[in-house]
């Protein structure tokens, strides 16, 4: 138990490092339309290894808002303060099973800069059986190869986010590793995400 | 000169003893050593090969292209393994996944049928059948058709058919001794006892290969390349029984042990496990021939195969249980083949076996599964003319789980004298589909994840719901059906020519399309987040290329001979999926759509592969000297930028070449010293080809009773 204490503080501390060194302003009350890149977010990153020998994080979602394009401490996990989740590959909305939000989101194969707005049908919400951004290889925002055991972004794969206050976002997944190196390989540390957004905080679908 | 035409004598006798066909009935064969004894031609297209009609008949005249490596270039090149000798053939290009397999055609070698004397070998892994399994002291020559030949041998006669001829016993008395060393502590030790008694003949060979490994990353635990000790025993008996009928048995043991400490890496953890692997293989051939009448044989063929593999795994986390499995798999087969000339105008070759097929295996539905194929085929080679043939087949299997499967093929060929030759041919291949893709049940202890058959998937499936480890199932399970064999449509056109007696030149084309390919595909999640995987028929791709080669022999013990192979592949369905506007690249942060010039066709094959080979004597002395070289250009590695398909420039290995030289020097009648280097200017590529250990040195004493 205390050493998952320890984990969660280091966690807390990463967490701050990384949102010193973000670029995004933390215009909270701004109606501009947010586009920004958040780097290294860690998510769930790896502390030992577990009983069944294989690496192991803490087991704990990191919360990340939009808006403020920080690191929301996880004892708020349980407000509206955050929209999305991290915690390996996995990534969750504040919504369904996963959160009190307004939070859903939907995939859709295209470029980044030429999704103008949000749909307005086929949002999904986290819930028991799926969470609205499929885990696994091909299903969600990546693809795993087995070969050479590095996971990568799938290009043209763009996460629409409704957030947890039922503003509309876009998200782009750049890396799984930290710095976000250009051709990661096995050796390179996992479970850092790298990704550009787009957020609209005046609440139309609209991301320009 | 005089030592060629014995050989060419010797090895029609030997077809002909084979087959039991009289040179009088078979008049290929009688032309043969006719043509043979009277000029410096390129005497390998007077060679009787019996791979490409699965009856004996003159290189030159085979309906669709074949190459042989004869024994004297397996022998003067010492080559070590099956492996090394294949890859500095033209349009054979070594692949290395699960072992080292050939692709011919731009196919992988899992669509290459591996025969032993017109036997299949077993023991695929994913696919590929190890060919450094294979020692080469008891071959006497290697026959590779190119195109497909399903409508003679069925399952995975795909891209082509390599049949491995092993020694015919042809000398009163002959024993032979060898003793090889090489870099990385490998060595090996051979011995052969041959001989001929009235109505008798045998050969009994022994090779004992074994190596250190080496290691390209001596930083991580382990080696790169795993030390062995390979131990093959084989023999060959014929007997002529009554006239007309004779006898053989054909008996081959292999065992081969490989250890080593691997360590892996994963999300920056590293890990090391030791792995011990052993695999026997044992197989015994007995047929019976039966020359009925003149021009009529029959030949009644037994094959009994098995190949087992144990391997353990241990280490890597404390505390964990070592893991043991063995894979089994045997067959037994069982065919009788009629051979008939009708007439002057009309070769008809009909055939018809059975084979079961059995697996035991811990990742195995039941562990042990077992099915059967029978079949029926049937050739007929027409000889319209003085100019024109004829050659049509097909071939009914019917197998136990997947049904009917019928490969017809049709093939003609003109020639002008002994000069021209143009052949063109259409025809169909299939593969099968391995006991894993529609039997396997298995769950990785460590990831999580399972791997199910496509054969029990629907009911595997329900299994796992009903004891509450499915989370949702992303197939329609009633649309799930057992997959079907990976079946191709080919196209073959080439064209053969001399230009006087000492040149030699082909060119040749080939377009396959290749259906139903079998991929895993994820079907279910399960409670632990983790997928359920299943086979399906699900890819298209089509393979095509040309084929240029020459071969010039300035005087009987000279040389040359240069190939090259354009290959093209494709994924059609990535081709679909590009126009539609599915596929995304990725630049400096930004997407964008691929077209179809990013394409860069299917994975591991080079667009350009090139050989040469060079042999001659070495003036002012008895010594013979052979050069090989063979280039690939760039060829796709793997995906790096998350759209799984080959189109970025960092996912290419880029192309090289690599040579090999032997030396050969005569030290007396009976003794032959041998030194060469392989891979000689020392490419290595350690972290995209494991496989390559860079330059190696060898010396080989040959002593033989001659």
């Amino acid at each position: 138990m205390k050493s998952r204490i320890t984990s969660f503080s280091m966690i807390l501390v990463l967490a701050l490092f990384v949102t010193a060194c973000d670029s995004s302003s933390s215009n909270d009350d701004s109606q501009e339309v947010i586009a920004a890149r958040a780097s290294d977010v860690p998510s769930d990153p790896i502390i030992g290894i577990g009983s069944d020998g294989r690496p192991v994080g803490a087991n704990a979602f990191s919360f990340f808002s939009l808006r403020t394009g920080q690191i929301v401490a996880s004892t708020d996990s349980a407000s509206t303060g955050w929209d999305l989740g991290f915690k390996g590959s996995t990534i969750i909305v504040n919504g369904g099973t996963s959160g009190p939000g307004n939070g859903a989101a939907q995939i859709v194969d295209d470029i980044f800069g030429d999704v103008m707005d949000a749909p307005e049908n086929g949002w999904i919400q986290d819930s028991a059986d799926a969470y609205a951004i499929p885990t696994g290889s091909g299903n969600g925002w990546y693809n795993y190869n087995f070969a050479t055991q590095v996971l990568s972004p799938i290009p043209g794969r763009v996460l629409l986010v409704r957030t947890a206050d039922g503003r509309y976002a876009k998200v782009s997944m750049i890396s799984y590793y930290q710095g976000a190196p250009e051709t990661p390989t096995g050796d390179d540390t996992a479970r850092f995400l790298t990704f550009d957004y787009v957020f609209q905080p005046d609440g139309s679908r609209k991301f320009q | 000169m005089s030592g060629n035409t014995c050989f060419i004598h010797r090895f029609a006798l030997g077809a002909t003893v084979l087959f039991g066909l009289s040179g009088s009935v078979l008049p290929e064969a009688a032309r043969a050593q006719e043509a043979a004894s009277d000029s410096l031609r390129n005497y390998e297209m007077e060679a009787v090969v019996v791979t490409a009609t699965r009856s004996p008949s003159v290189l030159r005249d085979v309906p669709v292209p074949t190459r042989v490596i004869p024994a004297e270039q397996i022998q003067a090149r010492a080559a070590l393994r099956l492996s090394d000798l294949l890859a500095e053939e033209p349009g054979m290009v070594l692949s290395h996944f699960l072992g080292t397999g050939i692709q011919l055609q731009g196919l992988d070698p899992a669509y290459t049928l591996i025969l032993i004397d017109g036997e299949p070998v077993i023991g695929r892994n994913g696919g590929t059948l190890d060919l450094d399994r294979f020692t080469i002291t008891d071959i006497a020559s290697i026959e590779v058709v190119q195109g497909p030949s399903s409508s003679l041998y069925g399952s995975e006669a795909l891209a082509g058919v390599i049949n491995i001829r092993t020694r015919q016993p042809q000398e009163p008395f002959r024993a032979l001794v060898g003793v090889r060393r090489q870099t990385h502590g490998t060595e090996n030790l051979t011995a052969s006892l041959e001989g001929m008694m009235g109505r008798y003949a045998w050969r009994l060979n022994a090779d004992r290969l074994q190596s250190d490994g080496y290691d390209l990353h001596p930083e991580a635990p382990g080696l790169t390349g795993p030390g062995y000790e390979t131990d093959t025993y084989s023999s060959r008996f014929d007997v002529s029984l009554i006239s007309g009928l004779s006898a053989r048995i054909n008996a081959r043991f292999a065992t081969e042990e490989q250890r080593n400490v691997r360590g892996f890496q994963q999300e920056g953890y590293a890990f090391t496990f030791e792995e011990n692997e052993q695999r026997s293989d044992l197989s015994l051939s007995p047929s019976l021939i039966w020359q009925a009448g003149i021009g009529n044989t029959w030949t009644l063929r037994n094959h009994l195969s098995d190949y087992r593999t144990e391997s353990l795994l241990s280490g890597g986390i404390d505390g964990r249980e070592p893991e043991y499995s063995t894979f089994d798999q045997g067959i037994r087969k069982l065919e009788l083949q009629n051979d008939q000339i009708l007439g002057t105008w009309l070769l008809l070759n009909t055939g018809a076996g059975i084979q079961r097929e059995i697996v035991e295996a811990g990742r195995i539905a039941g562990v042990s599964r077992s099915n059967r194929t029978s079949w029926l085929f049937s050739q007929q080679q027409f000889i319209l003319s003085s100019t024109i043939d004829l050659t049509t087949s097909f071939r009914i299997d019917h197998h136990s789980d997947y049904g009917w499967q019928l490969s017809p093929k049709a093939g003609f060929m003109l020639k002008s004298r002994e000069t021209v030759r143009f052949r063109a041919s259409v025809g169909t291949g299939f593969k099968a589909p391995t006991f894993q893709q529609l039997y396997m049940d298995y769950t990785n202890p460590v990831a999580g994840y399972s791997v199910i058959g496509s054969a029990d998937a629907s009911a595997l499936l329900s299994e796992l719901e009903s004891s509450g480890q499915i989370r949702s199932v992303m197939t329609d399970l009633a649309a799930f059906e057992t997959v079907v064999p990976e079946s191709s449509v080919s196209y073959n056109l080439s064209a053969d020519t001399d230009w006087g007696p000492a040149v030699h030149l082909h060119v040749s084309g080939f377009r396959n399309h290749v259906r139903d390919l079998i991929e895993t595909l994820p079907i279910a999640i399960k409670t632990n987040g983790m997928q359920v995987f299943s086979y399906v028929n699900l890819r298209r791709i089509v393979t095509q290329g040309l084929n240029a080669e020459i071969s010039w022999r300035p005087s009987a013990s000279s040389r040359l001979a240069l190939g090259y192979q354009f290959l093209d592949t494709r994924d059609l369905d990535v081709i679909e999926g590009i126009d539609n506007g599915e596929y995304f690249g990725r630049q400096n942060g930004r997407d964008f759509r691929l077209g179809r010039s990013d394409y860069g066709g299917l994975f591991g094959r080079s667009r350009h592969t090139a050989s040469l080979q060079f042999s001659a004597d070495i003036p002012h002395s008895s010594a013979d000297i052979h050069i090989r070289g063979a280039l690939k250009s760039r060829y796709g590695f793997g995906d790096q930028n998350g759209n799984l398909i080959l189109d970025t420039d960092q996912e290419y290995v880029d192309g090289h070449t690599l040579w090999n030289v032997t030396l050969n020097q005569p030290l007396s009648g009976f003794a032959q010293l041998q030194i060469g280097l392989v891979n000689a200017l020392d490419h290595i590529n350690a972290n995209q080809i494991p496989s390559l250990s860079g330059r190696q040195v060898f010396a080989a004493l040959t002593l033989n009773t001659r």
